[in-house]
């Protein structure tokens, strides 16, 4: 126990960063200044959304009060942090287990599968508390001071709070420990971590997406009714999704009666379980995943002076650097996982639901009637650039595309290619792949909705010129915020405050244009007239920040 | 050539002083080695070199091009080894060293044969098609070697070159250095092994804490210790590595 202990600290303070801002502030009193200041700026970043969240929440609480089904809004606060720990938790559980470059170097401690497992656990719970703070503390908050609770209220809540990432992390863990187990077979060790990490997102979708469904088809009258006279009839629908939250939810609402506290002790009692059935699932199987999973395949096969000159035929420098950047996002595993797969796999996730909605043909489209007025495609269209926005943001390929070099960084430094034409290369290679992700997004829209083509090609259009500030702001971002000391590859992209930077800019520059839209402009020409022109002009204006500023400032650092 | 002028360097905003105003002149045609012990200051110098780092004062010219004013001209004059030859794990030493080919605009026709000659000499013609990342520490090194020569470079830099190279590919880059200088070509390399700096070197710097103390031919360079016996220590430190 000593050991784990001993053990968990390690990993905490390492991946939090924890000492490297300690060794810097003991230089430099400034660099907690520099922190904190980070901190207030993601904060201001966030404000407006959660204060939107929580203006929900309380019209929620006003409009479910007559019908005594208010605990709704903290059983769905619950079930939406619940799904997305789940949910990002096999990322985490992937990424910190597996990838995670000291996994291997801990093998060769004397340490049990469940130390080194549980170790790494309770940094994912730690990152997990958070994540779920913005989207757990609103409905909490808003429950409690409207219902006047009482103090036990305010300690079950807490406890609630520590309980809460315990099962869904369990649940993401277990599924993963087991395929990575099979993984990591036969000598592609990166396909298959690839693969593994796939399946595992597969079976999460579908898992998802059966409940979502079976909530769907249970809309008959009598359900309804049943529904809003019972009085945990909202409860229990919407804790289908996970079950046990269902026994958080009662908890709080009848903080003061005996009950209350059974709740709030089974949903101990499960989240504790799960905790032991993973760990005692890692203890078997974690070490088998691990062990050799950075073996490689080495034909050692003589090249014929055919393979020769199929590679050496030469190519432009950036060019050729532009593949370098694509190679490695494709062929290291976590970049592949968080900067090409939520490019591709987030228009599918998006899609999924409707595809399986649409199965039902009596029941309407939502967009069904928007499609035949102007105002409607108006808004589709706005839509639709939104996710594309949102979603080069967030893939953050060129935000993280200085960092990902880390230690080798010193090879753009000395190599014969301008910083310019470096520069350019990095937004090509985040530029293609946008692409990828906007034309997929596209495709997606065009199989849920009858588009027509002069709105499709607008929508292109404007797509296609909306990522490329997101990009060069990315770029821009991370040159002047480089994260490249880092030891295991899964810390320049997982672990990169410059993606969250990426993504609030995203929103800030998407909202503000498309805000302006919907609000002021109906007809689907002007409102791509005027979103190209929004786009161009921030365009133009961050590639000349680029190549001024951005490259002053790429000169200026040191590999 | 390279010309080294008052060049300084420190580190954390001024408290280390890893290079202290050095002044060196390499010729052409000569091997040029670099001694010290841990820490001496040699892989920041050779990083200043490169542009890799940015020197606090002084200039820096290789082949008379500088590389801070003119640095894609002056980066063209030199291939480089790097200490850690760690890099680029995830591509295949061909798809690598055709980067180094496209990047230093190595002609295809040129390429390929010297790509080819020198994955033999080196022993490396049945690894290129594979991950650098299933190479051993010595097969990256030959990796990179091969990689800094593709463009035929009038000025070769190598830092530690020789750590990790089993005697044979040792014995192997020394002759090729030699051959590279015998053209008229320059090579600079560091190293913290006198012995190895006794075999192939025409002329020596040796650099401690920072700065230069002492310059010349070996022998030169051991009339001198002969006669200073503060430098005793340096000297069995420097004999006793390896
Ligand atoms: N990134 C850095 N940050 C701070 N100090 C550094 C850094 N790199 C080197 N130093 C310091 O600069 C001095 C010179 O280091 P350098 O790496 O140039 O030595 P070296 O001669 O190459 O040593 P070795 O033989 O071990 O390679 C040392 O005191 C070292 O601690
Ligand atoms: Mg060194």
């Amino acid at each position: 126990m000593n050991r784990f202990i001993t053990l968990l600290k390690t990993l905490l303070i390492n991946n939090l960063g924890i000492s490297a801002i300690q060794a810097k502030a003991r230089k430099n009193k400034l660099e907690y200044l520099k922190v904190l200041g980070l901190g207030v700026a993601i904060a201001a970043g966030v404000a407006p959304s959660l204060w939107l969240y929580s203006k929900i929440l309380i019209q929620g609480y006003d409009l479910l009060a007559p019908l005594g089904q208010q605990g709704a809004i903290l059983i769905l606060g619950i079930v939406m942090v619940s799904s997305m720990i789940f949910f990002f938790g096999i990322f985490y559980v992937i990424n910190f287990f597996y990838f995670a470059g000291d996994a291997q170097n801990l093998l060769a401690l004397p340490l049990s599968g469940w130390q080194v497992l549980g170790a790494r656990f309770s940094v994912v719970i730690a990152y997990e508390y958070l994540t779920e703070l913005p989207f757990i503390l609103p409905p909490l908050l808003v429950f409690g001071i409207k219902s006047g609770a009482s103090l036990t209220y305010w300690l079950y809540a807490l406890i609630g709070f520590l309980l809460i990432p315990l099962l869904p992390l369990s649940l993401a863990t277990i599924p993963t420990v087991i395929v990575m187990r099979f993984a990591n077979l036969g000598r592609r060790k990166d396909l298959f971590k690839i693969l593994g990490g796939l399946m595992v997102i597969a079976l999460a979708i579908g898992y998802q997406f059966l409940f979502q469904k079976s909530g769907i088809n249970a809309m008959d009258p009598a359900f309804l009714q049943n529904l809003l006279t019972d009085q945990y009839g909202l409860v229990n629908l919407i804790s289908r999704v996970f079950p046990s939250t269902k026994y958080l939810g009662l908890a709080l609402i009848s903080a003061n009666k005996v009950a209350g506290l059974i709740n709030l002790l089974i949903f101990a009692a499960l989240s504790l379980l799960a905790v032991a059935l993973a760990w005692l699932v890692g203890d078997k199987l974690y070490f088998k995943g691990l062990v050799g999973s950075s073996e490689t395949t080495a034909r050692r096969k003589m090249l014929t002076s055919s393979d020769y000159e199929r590679f050496g035929k030469g190519s432009p420098a950036l060019l050729s650097y532009c593949m370098k950047e694509i190679r490695l996002l494709f062929r290291v595993p976590p970049y592949f996982m968080n900067c090409v797969l939520t490019n591709l796999l987030v228009p599918v996730i998006l899609i999924i639901p409707f595809l399986l909605q649409s199965h039902n043909k009596q029941e309407a489209l939502p967009w069904e009637d928007l499609i035949s007025q102007p105002v409607g495609q108006t808004i589709l269209m706005v839509v639709i650039v939104g996710a594309v926005i949102f979603l080069a943001g967030s893939n953050a390929i060129t935000a993280t595309s200085l960092s990902r070099e880390g230690k080798e960084f010193f090879i753009s430094k000395y190599i014969p290619l301008s910083y310019k034409q470096q520069v350019q290369a990095k937004l090509l290679s985040g530029y293609l792949l946008g692409i990828i992700g906007a034309v997929l997004l596209l495709i997606g829209a065009i199989i849920l909705m009858p588009l027509k083509i002069a709105l499709i090609g607008m929508i292109l259009a404007v797509s296609l010129v909306a990522i490329v500030p997101i990009i060069e702001a990315g770029l821009l971002i991370d040159i002047f915020r480089p994260k490249l000391d880092w030891d295991n590859e899964q810390k320049a992209v997982k672990q990169n405050l410059n993606v969250v930077f990426s993504i609030l800019f995203s929103i800030l520059l998407g909202g503000a244009v498309l805000y302006i839209v919907i609000r002021f402009i109906h007809s689907p020409i002007l409102a791509a007239t005027f979103m190209l022109s929004c786009f161009t002009v921030a365009a133009v204006v961050f590639y000349y920040l680029l190549m001024t500023r951005g490259i002053e400032q790429y000169r200026k650092l040191e590999g | 050539m390279i010309e080294i002028i008052g060049v300084s360097k420190s580190y954390n905003s001024g408290t280390v002083k890893a290079v202290d105003n050095v002044n060196l002149t390499i010729r052409n045609g000569e091997i040029f080695g670099f001694l010290g012990p841990n820490g001496a200051g040699k892989t920041t110098l050779i990083k200043m070199i490169t542009g890799i780092l940015n020197a606090d004062e002084g200039t820096i010219k290789i082949n008379g091009k500088d590389i801070r004013k003119n640095p894609i001209e002056a980066k063209m004059q030199f291939g480089f080894v790097p200490d850690d030859p760690n890099i680029f794990a995830r591509l295949t030493g061909l798809e690598y060293l055709n980067f180094m080919a496209d990047v230093y605009m190595v002609p295809p026709e040129t390429r390929l044969d010297l790509m080819q000659t020198l994955l033999k000499r080196f022993e490396m013609a049945a690894a290129a098609g594979d991950l650098i990342q299933s190479y051993s520490h010595g097969m990256k090194q030959k990796i990179v070697v091969i990689g800094a020569l593709l463009h035929n470079p009038p000025v070769w830099i190598l830092d530690e070159p020789m750590t990790g190279l089993d005697p044979r590919s040792s014995f192997d880059l020394k002759e090729m250095m030699r051959e590279h200088a015998d053209t008229g070509k320059t090579v600079f390399f560091s190293t913290h092994v006198l012995d190895v700096a006794e075999k192939v070197c025409d002329r020596v710097a040796i650099i401690n804490k920072g700065k230069v103390i002492l310059g010349g031919s070996m022998q030169e360079i051991h009339e001198h210790l002969r006669e200073n016996q503060s430098l005793e220590n340096l000297f069995l430190e420097l004999t006793e590595n390896e």
